[in-house]
């Protein structure tokens, strides 16, 4: 879910010349929003919340009626409450998303093979090989707007460009509900008076550090020689920002992406303070994590810890490890060895949350002579084939046995980030 | 400090003491060359706190005196001198480096920050350099480069009476070879260990090759031990790497009687070959049979190759799964015409036996030397 809220719309007329723009960004109009709105028709119109309703729990996502308060992903339930009082809280149905998911992303897929999905609720499409068959790329974002909307009732925005970011800039400003195309020709006029930070790749410190600069919009960016962006952001990033903003992104849509990284969090009910307890809650994310990992195929090379103290302040820490790994208990053992080095007695911890980062594909690897994981590999096998056979949680740590989920716990699968 | 010196001597003197300095220092003094100047000529060293190189050299001294220089923009000076005796002296912060036409004027470091030199004690025994410096250059191929774990990322020197074992690996192979040496009085009938990092033994190994016998010596300093090697007026110490190394002797199979012998060279050549089409990463297929070897790269979409080459096969068919640099690795360090590469056997389905290559001095004679390298085979794919 973007920051967007709808204000500040662009669609394009009719008119436009599209065919240069065959790349096309599709992203879902308040997708888990739009999903559990399916479910309550009375609530359309009104602001409506997505997200864990207990004490502190988090929002996953908000109708645009909401979002016009301020509500955003990520915030504490609380303070989106106070923001819009009226809004009304549904919980999160994981299971329906990805059944809608599944549906839309099938709907790009009869338009062309080439669907590179981005996250559950988004996609780039390249539909230059479509052109024959459907019409020029604007008549094919509106086929595939008209059949999403006929086929689940959900609205989504299309961003129609020659190259990926800018595509994905255009759906942005499409939203919700709507079409941008953006042709070859105008992709600069497109950019250059749009705000740095609406680049692809610009974070809030990246931003700064380009504001402070005098860098505001990307047309400054097209004017300042890659070798001073350089300095401000470092080789790779300067010049590839550079690129970015004269429209050059040579990136095509590919429909095998590997991911790069795997996660799980968890913000707990009420601050925690026991290590032990922290410590469990680590044990029992690593083994989801590892879980992950083996259903894909991949091995993690480094391994991340993220914690958000009771003040928010959140840090995360990680680490490489000697050799790649899928299994829990490595994963747990090095965190935990990160939360013990970053420890302090007076900590108050507000969310945990572990990842496996720079992941490879684990039939690739090379084996090594002795591995001292062996035994725990054996182990974790082992509780996968129970777990296919019996369902999850069938077998898990010791420590995490008999230990009914605490009430307030308000768990978020971070899933695959790219 | 005032001195002259032959051109040739300086110059190596001056490379030697710098090859060991790391590319990048925190602390820029110690990227610095220590020139003393006494009645019996100079001496030359670096430090980094965990290597140090020192040598002397002979010079007119005329001043006597210590200064600390940039030692990597000396040994560039120094290596483009004319062909003309060094005159060396200094004026407060100031050197003067001068010969034939050519003047240099450099800024001395401060040499009271420089730390001193760590003290080495009596002699451990005595290597025969060549057969050292063969053995450096077989074993350090198998050790880790990744400092992730530092353990393996040395060259473990099991030191017995009589003989010398040089042990590494990366956890994909493990090499080792033994060598005879001397541990003269210090004779004990123990076994002890040293570990050592690769690259530091690596460059005392091209240093010392061809110094007839080097002297070796293993100090317990403080909390840490450190080992010298010290050879033509040259002395090398670096600190031993600290933990457990693996137990990797114990992976190499007692018989194997399942083997291949190839012609080296023609292996070498096959496999470079071969592997042209591979991605970054990926491992050969190598199908032994009665008919010989085939090479295969396959799994790449955008090319395949294969070759078919000579080999002895005793025992059963074996296919195996071989990342082409670990294999060329260990062939460049058999250093014989012919090469046997010995496939054990394993009872787990998840895991191909590991392949042992040894030198064969002929299609039927086993090799001379006590190499021994052993490689993990991945899964065959498809």
């Amino acid at each position: 879910m973007s920051k967007n809220d709808g204000s500040g719309r662009q669609v394009s007329a009719t008119s436009v010349d599209d065919t240069t723009a065959t790349i096309l960004h599709i992203d879902m109009d308040a997708f888990f929003a739009s999903v559990e709105l399916l479910e309550h028709p009375e609530l359309r119109g009104t602001p409506v919340i997505v997200g864990g309703t207990a004490g502190r729990g988090v929002v996953t996502s908000a109708t645009y009626e909401a979002r016009r308060f301020g509500v955003r992903s990520a915030m504490p339930m609380s303070q989106a409450l106070r923001l819009c009082p009226k809004a009304t809280v549904l919980p999160s149905h994981y299971e329906r998303y990805s059944h809608f998911s599944r549906r839309v992303m099938d709907i790009f897929r009869d338009m062309t093979p080439l669907v590179e999905p981005l996250s559950i609720d988004e996609a780039f499409l390249d539909v230059a090989g479509a052109r024959r068959l459907f019409g020029s790329p604007a008549t094919i974002a509106e086929t595939i707007r008209a059949r999403v909307l006929s086929d689940t009732g959900l609205t989504c925005s299309v961003g129609a460009a020659s190259a990926k970011f800018v595509a994905k800039m255009a759906s942005t400003r499409a939203k919700p509900d709507g079409l941008l195309v953006v042709p070859a020709e105008a992709t600069l006029d497109f950019l250059h008076p749009l705000p740095v930070g609406a680049l692809w790749g610009v974070g809030r410190t990246t931003q700064e550090a380009l504001e402070r600069r005098g860098l505001r919009l990307i047309g400054d960016l097209a004017a300042t020689p890659p070798e001073v962006l350089s300095k401000v952001l470092g080789d790779a990033a300067g010049a590839k920002l550079h690129a970015l903003a004269w429209g050059i992104d040579a990136r095509r849509v590919s429909t095998h992406r590997p991911e790069k990284s795997m996660g799980h969090e968890n913000t707990f009910g009420a601050d925690v303070t026991d290590p032990e307890r922290v410590r469990r809650e680590l044990l029992g994310q690593a083994d989801r994590v590892a879980v992950r990992l083996r259903k894909a195929g991949y091995t993690a090379r480094t391994v991340s810890l993220k914690l958000r103290y009771a003040d928010f302040t959140t840090i995360t820490r990680s680490r490489t490890l000697g050799e790649p790994t899928d299994l829990a208990r490595r994963i747990y053992e090095e965190v935990r060895d990160i939360y013990d080095g970053v420890r302090r007695p007076s900590d108050r911890i507000r969310l945990v949350g572990v990842r496996a980062e720079h992941l490879v594909d684990a039939s690739g690897n090379q084996l090594s002579l002795w591995d001292p994981d062996e035994d725990w590999r054996e182990a974790e096998r082992a509780v996968d084939a129970a777990s296919m056979r019996f369902g999850r949680g069938v077998v898990k740590p010791a420590s995490l046995m008999s230990r009914p989920k605490p009430v307030g716990t308000d768990e978020v699968d971070t899933g695959p980030r790219r | 400090m005032k001195f002259s010196a032959n051109r040739d001597v300086f110059s190596e003197a001056v490379s030697f003491a710098v090859k060991l300095l790391p590319q990048r220092t925190t602390l820029p003094i110690l990227s610095g060359v220590l020139i003393e100047a006494t009645e019996s000529g100079l001496t030359l060293s670096s430090f980094d706190y965990e290597v140090s190189a020192r040598t002397e050299i002979d010079a007119d001294v005329e001043e006597q005196g210590r200064v600390l220089v940039s030692g990597r923009l000396l040994a560039d000076i120094a290596s483009r001198l004319p062909n003309a005796p060094v005159q060396f002296s200094t004026d407060a912060a100031r050197i003067s480096v001068s010969c034939g036409a050519a003047k240099f004027t450099l800024l001395s470091m401060p040499v009271e920050e420089y730390p001193s030199l760590p003290e080495i004690s009596a002699e451990s025994g005595l290597l025969p350099a060549d057969s050292f410096a063969t053995a450096v250059s077989q074993v350090a191929v198998a050790a880790s480069r990744d400092d992730v774990t530092p353990v393996i990322t040395g060259v473990q020197l099991e030191i017995g009476d009589t003989s010398l074992g040089l042990v590494a690996t990366d956890r994909y192979r493990v090499a080792v070879r033994e060598i005879d040496w001397d541990r003269g009085d210090n004779a004990s009938g123990e076994t002890s260990t040293a570990l050592v990092p690769a690259r530091t033994l690596q460059e005392i190994g091209k240093t010392f090759g061809h110094s007839g016998t080097i002297s070796v010596a293993i100090t317990a300093t403080d909390e840490r031990e450190l080992i010298a090697f010290s050879a033509n007026r040259k002395t090398v110490t670096s600190l031993l790497i600290k933990g457990n190394f693996p137990p990797v002797k114990r992976l190499f199979p007692e018989t194997v009687d399942n083997y291949a012998v190839i012609n080296t060279a023609d292996l070498i050549e096959a496999t470079r070959r071969v592997s042209l089409v591979l991605e970054r990463e990926a491992a050969l297929r190598f199908t032994f049979t009665i008919d010989g070897l085939t090479l295969e790269a396959i799994g790449s979409e955008q090319a395949q190759a294969s070759e078919n080459i000579d080999a002895l096969l005793t025992g059963n068919d074996t296919v195996v799964s071989l990342k082409p640099q670990f294999l060329l690795d260990g062939l460049g360090a058999v250093h014989s015409e012919f090469v046997r590469l010995s496939f054990t056997k394993t009872d787990n389905p998840n895991k191909p036996g590991p392949v042992l290559i040894t030198s064969q001095s002929s299609k039927d004679q086993a090799g001379a030397d006590n190499y021994r390298y052993l490689l993990q085979p991945n899964l065959l794919l498809r």
